[in-house]
């Protein structure tokens, strides 16, 4: 279907953008690559008065390596992400990008727009979770940087004012000794997962100094498998544990039936999931280059 | 026509296809394509209700918007049309079908009214304002729900039965009474999937005042059924209904069943005075609306087997799930009996075989239709039996196919089997799989506890139709036989062009005509137009013609050869006549002035030119004795049929028989339990190939359809007939990362029944759905788990083996031995 009929205004800066939304009011919304919001307004699911187009704003799309943090402009593409040598040096964020939907989205797709969208399906929210990540929120009056743990409030919501928007993505590199990654299972490319694990530690030989687990899919927003971290942390990482932190993400998860997979499913598959991403960064962490893609049907 | 030996400079040659250039470069010419001037866009308001009365409908807000013409409601079309013909006898032939529902909804997508507008934008703006107020009833999505009769869809009907019928063949209870050993099968169930073509269905429809002609430009890919449904409904001769078609992307035998949404585009014109309507399928009313493909139970089944594990009798009570219309049913009643027994040689059969109404979208001839649900059963019953039996899955088969030496054979129900080898297949596909190595690794990694499975599926698919099993599902039905048009011609400047009454979605009839004519006329494929494309005008189509149901190897190439020999001939005849010499000595070639006919005694020769010259614009010049000759020449093609005795159900339904023998090796994760194919063979047999390219490009695609349709693909609905699977994030079609590498191989048994060995192929008997049961099967059978359903994801498998809730064999089959 076409969509309802609506205002298209172009920003030629994202100061002019916030502008422009705090004068057009509720009924504007931004457009980045448009993969969420334009489906939503074609199903007439979504229905704004006003759109305002990020697209021609300049330099709202790169990579930059600065103080140990890698910075990335809201407009960044999820395919300039797959592609960039700088982003791979976090490996967690190659997988990520790498494994959103096909190529046509991830070629507009953004990474300020997913956040910004924060839908419990999107893949960013759940990788970006484990690391550190801050998300850089400009509005008319200031600029704010919020941690991603307080920028994500619920399914759908975030910090974002009306009229601010999100300019710059931050994320932290991790320490030396480091590994992540991030599987998802996925019944085809352009859909969303049905579950997903993003786990990202710290390791010292064969002891995991540190870890973070995050789980996609399983909840309202990404969730923090903190019994699951617990049960490595400090620990080396034997069947044992591996089966301790499988379970207790088992149990850390809240997912909803639908047609990706019933509750009980999603339950099981998550905790196998968790359990192959720690394989997996653990060998990252020890410096082997792992290839991970996600699970097909 | 007696067939005169071509040479095969062409046929059997892998040509790359004529229609690829255009196809490739984005220059192919699809119905949305087509503008005209005053056109007006048509969109459906549609029923959120799986079954409810309509109490009213309002659409005068809607009218209100500006750049709306007009709208249309049931109630405003009812009285202007008859209801569509339905094929079955009472009590099916007792419902009423309209484009538009008129007192009650019946399905969730239902049309229930339409509205016109000067751009789709306002068609979708005022389509929201048409207010319809519902009451609702009572919905059964269940098939044996329904045949309860609680919830009454059609009440003129008085039932939720279309049909019924039972066909019984041999002494089933003998061979039960004198089985060595019985397996009782309690249900299996084939599942409710659809094709997914590119190009959703298209209609551009213009009843024009000045003619009081209707004229369509679709995609619908059997037009002469639905101008045969369109004329009866609208009261219009069928000489004033004009329908083209162009390049269509995609049916699958689902766009055969556009024609209720024909109808409303056409009234809409009639109504908007004259101004074309266009109506473009949203992905969303595609998959809740247009066609699904027929879901199935197969209930109490009993097997009576030998010592040796042959099967001697099968008998078992099919129900069939039409959706809400029966529309193109009740034929699929009958169609599955075209593969009776399968590729098996037991004589004794007894099938009780119902079809039922339920408040779910209308089925369609789908891709394997009404086939491949049977031959899935027949597949699930030899594992199953194979397996109560202690007898490798191989060798079971090999116990029961029938053998290479009794080709041409006779089935219990009269059909006849053209020519096949399965053994060979099995032996084929064996091979290109490593069936040795894949047992060894088999028994290896189960012993680590890893779950795999190997799948034997063979299938047929049966091509070229005898319309006269319409008269099994109702005596009364005017259809039988099968027939294809076409004609060659030697245009004004001698450009040779061949029509067909075809509608080609990816199948290359252009290539494989013109390889015809090039090897009757014995040049280049380059120097030969095909129209293709339906075109009610080109004056080539019989009532069968269209592209559906694996045939036009058969009956469009048969067409097309007798109309290019009919050529030939008159060439021949006027060539001898100009070179002033016996036909005998005339041969055909290429020369300096391009393709000709030469005197092999003078050396003297014509080309086409000077042929068509004499013929179309120096016609002075022929003697009056060869005044009957045109160089334009129609031809059509009739199967060799006769009509079935209805009584018995007994008589040949199908001219060729394809055979595909597909082996899968399926793991499934223990701690995901996402099946994974680790290997994939897909072997065809098609008797004789006309291009190999084009037959393996076939082979794939329904190979992908089939594993998509086995582990990805299905219409889901909830208890009160919401369809859960309405987008393609939902549906989830299958996509090329889901796709294994499918290792192909292929035999040539050569069909006695067509002029050139070719057999109809294409829709693959949905082979990779058997296959990928049997597979599963095999890795789960020391698991407790019958593969009780067509359809298996990690979700169903994970439901199976963890939480045991379905397919527990226990519940499902039981073996009895008799002592002998
Ligand atoms: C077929 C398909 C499959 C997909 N599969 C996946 C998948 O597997 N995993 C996944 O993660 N995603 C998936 N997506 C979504 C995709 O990643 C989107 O790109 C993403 O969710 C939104 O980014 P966008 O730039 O397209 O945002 P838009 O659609 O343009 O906007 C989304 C929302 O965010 C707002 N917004 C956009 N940019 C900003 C900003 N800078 N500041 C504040 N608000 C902003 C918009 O106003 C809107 O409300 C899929 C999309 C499609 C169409």
């Amino acid at each position: 279907m076409y969509p309802r009929a609506f205002h298209y205004h172009r920003a030629s800066s994202l100061k002019e953008a916030v502008a422009m939304l705090s004068q057009l009011g509720d009924d504007a919304k931004l457009l980045a690559g448009g993969q969420s919001l334009i489906p939503l307004m074609k199903l007439r699911f979504a229905n704004p008065q006003h759109l305002v187009d990020l697209n021609f704003v300049p330099g709202t799309s790169y990579i930059k390596e600065e103080g140990g943090a890698l910075r990335f402009g809201a407009l960044t593409r999820h395919a300039e992400i797959e592609n960039s040598a700088t982003a791979a040096k976090i490996p967690i964020l190659h997988d990520c990008a790498a494994g959103i939907a096909d190529v046509q989205v991830r070629n507009r797709g953004t990474i300020g727009g997913s956040l910004a969208e924060a839908d419990p399906s999107g893949d960013w929210a759940v990788v970006l979770m484990t690391l550190s990540t801050e998300v850089c929120c400009l509005g008319a009056k200031k600029t704010r940087t919020v941690p991603l743990s307080d920028f994500i409030k619920d399914a759908y919501t975030t910090a974002l004012a009306h009229d601010e928007l999100v300019s710059e993505v931050v994320v932290k590199a991790p320490p030396k000794g480091s590994g992540g990654a991030y599987i998802a299972f996925k019944r085809s490319a352009p859909v969303y997962p049905t579950a997903s694990a993003a786990v990202q530690l710290i390791m010292d030989g064969d002891v995991c100094k540190d870890v973070v687990i995050a789980l996609g899919c399983v909840g309202l927003t990404a969730i923090k498998a903190k019994d699951a971290e617990a049960a490595l942390r400090g620990q080396r990482i034997t069947d044992k544990a591996l089966s301790a932190a499988m379970e207790a993400a088992r149990a850390a998860a809240d997912p909803q039936s639908d047609m990706r997979g019933s509750t009980d499913y999603k339950r099981a598959l998550v905790g196998a999931l968790v359990k192959r991403a720690i394989e997996v960064a653990m060998r990252r962490a020890h410096g082997e280059q792992v290839e991970v893609g996600h699970i097909y049907a | 026509m007696s067939p005169e030996g071509d040479k095969k400079n062409w046929v059997g040659k892998p040509l790359p296809r004529k229609e690829e250039n255009r196809l490739l470069r984005g220059r192919g010419k699809f119905a949305d394509d087509i503008k005209m001037r005053e056109m007006l866009y048509l969109r459906f308001v549609r029923s959120p209700y799986a079954h409810a009365k309509i109490v009213s409908v309002d659409v005068s807000a809607a009218e209100a918007v500006p750049g709306v013409v007009c709208t249309l409601t049931g109630a405003e079309v009812a009285p202007q049309v008859q209801p569509f013909i339905e094929i079955a006898p009472d009590p099916g032939g007792k419902i009423k079908d309209y484009a538009l529902a008129v007192s009650k909804v019946r399905y969730q997508g239902e049309p229930v009214a339409a509205v016109m507008a000067e751009s789709p934008g306002i068609a979708d703006d005022a389509a929201e304002l048409v207010q319809v107020e519902y009451e609702a009833l009572d919905p059964v999505v269940d098939a044996e729900e329904a045949l309860k009769d609680a919830s009454i869809l059609h009440e003129e009907a008085g039932t939720n039965r279309v049909w019924n019928g039972v066909f019984e063949y041999g002494d089933v209870e003998k061979a039960l009474k004198e089985a060595a050993s019985v397996v009782s099968i309690d249900r299996l169930h084939f599942h409710r999937f659809s094709s997914t073509p590119l190009e959703n269905n298209v209609v551009i429809a213009q009843w024009n005042p000045k003619d009081e002609r209707i004229y369509y430009w679709c995609n619908n890919s059997f037009p002469s059924f639905a101008i045969q449904f369109l004329s009866a409904h609208l009261n219009v001769h069928i000489d004033r209904i004009r329908v083209e078609t162009s390049d269509i992307g995609g049916s699958f035998g689902i766009k055969i069943t556009s024609y209720p949404q024909m109808a409303v585009c056409a009234l809409a014109s009639k109504k908007a005075g004259g101004r074309p309507i266009k109506w473009v399928e949203t992905r969303s009313e595609h998959i809740t609306s247009s066609a699904h493909g027929n879901e199935r139970t197969f209930r109490d089944t009993r097997v009576a087997l030998d010592k040796d594990g042959v099967i001697t009798a099968i008998a078992s009570r099919h129900i069939d799930d039409c959706g809400a219309y029966p529309r193109y049913e009740p034929l699929g009643c009958v169609i599955w009996s075209q593969v009776f027994p399968g590729v098996y040689r037991f004589k004794n059969a007894r099938i009780d075989f119902t079809q039922t109404v339920t408040n779910k979208c209308p089925v369609g001839p789908n891709r394997g239709y009404s086939r491949m649900q049977h031959l899935w059963f027949l597949e699930r019953v030899v594992d199953i039996c194979a397996h109560e039996l202690g007898i490798p899955a191989d060798e079971m088969r090999l116990r029961n196919y029938i053998r290479p030496e009794e080709f041409p054979y006779t089935t219990p129900n009269g059909c006849v089997y053209d020519s096949g080898n399965y053994p060979k297949m099995l032996q084929v596909a064996k091979g290109l799989i490593g069936w040795d190595d894949w047992k060894k690794k088999q028994a290896a990694a189960r012993k680590e506890g890893h779950l795999i499975g190997l799948g034997i599926g063979t299938t047929l698919d049966s091509g070229t139709n005898n319309f006269g099993q319409s008269q099994i599902v109702n005596p009364g039905a005017p259809f039988s036989g099968n027939s294809q048009g076409a004609n060659c011609k030697l245009d004004i400047y001698g450009e040779v062009v061949v029509a067909v009454g075809s509608c080609p979605q990816g199948q290359g009839h252009e290539t494989t005509a013109a390889q015809v004519v090039a090897d009757v006329l014995n040049i280049h494929p380059d120097l030969i137009t095909v129209r293709t494309g339906f075109d009610t005008e080109r004056n080539v189509h019989t009532g069968f013609s269209g592209t559906y149901a694996s045939q036009f190897a058969v009956s469009g190439l048969s067409a097309v050869h007798g109309a290019a020999q009919k050529l030939k001939a008159e060439m021949k005849r006027l060539a001898a006549f100009v070179l002033e010499t016996q036909e005998d000595d005339i041969e055909f070639g290429t020369g300096a002035q391009g393709p000709e006919l030469r005197a092999k005694s003078t050396g003297k020769s014509i080309n086409y030119w000077g042929l068509a010259n004499i013929v179309n614009v120096n016609s002075a010049v022929l003697p009056v004795e060869m005044h009957d000759v045109t160089l334009n020449c129609r031809y059509i093609w009739r199967a060799p049929f006769k009509v079935p005795d209805k009584v018995r159900k007994y008589g040949n339904l199908t001219l060729t028989y394809a055979s595909q023998l597909h082996i899968a090796v399926v793991e499934i994760d223990r701690d995901t339990f996402i099946p994974h194919i680790l290997d994939y063979v897909a072997v065809d047999d098609c008797g004789t190939v006309i291009n190999p390219p084009i037959v393996e490009g076939q082979v794939y695609g329904a190979t992908a359809h089939g594993i998509g349709a086995a582990l990805m693909e299905s219409c889901v609905y909830d208890a009160v007939g919401n369809m859960l699977t309405s987008t393609f994030s939902d549906y989830t079609p299958i996509t090329a990362v889901n796709m294994p590498k499918v290792k192909y191989g292929h035999i040539e048994t050569p069909s006695p029944h067509s002029y050139s060995g070719a057999k109809g192929m294409g829709e693959g008997g949905a082979a990779p759905i058997h296959t990928i049961s049997a597979a599963l099967q095999d890795a789960l059978f020391a698991e407790g788990i019958i593969v009780d359903d067509s359809f298996n994801n990690a979700d169903s498998l994970f439901r199976a083996m963890v939480g045991k809730e379905i397919g527990q064999v226990g519940k499902l089959v039981k073996l009895e031995r008799r002592a002998q």
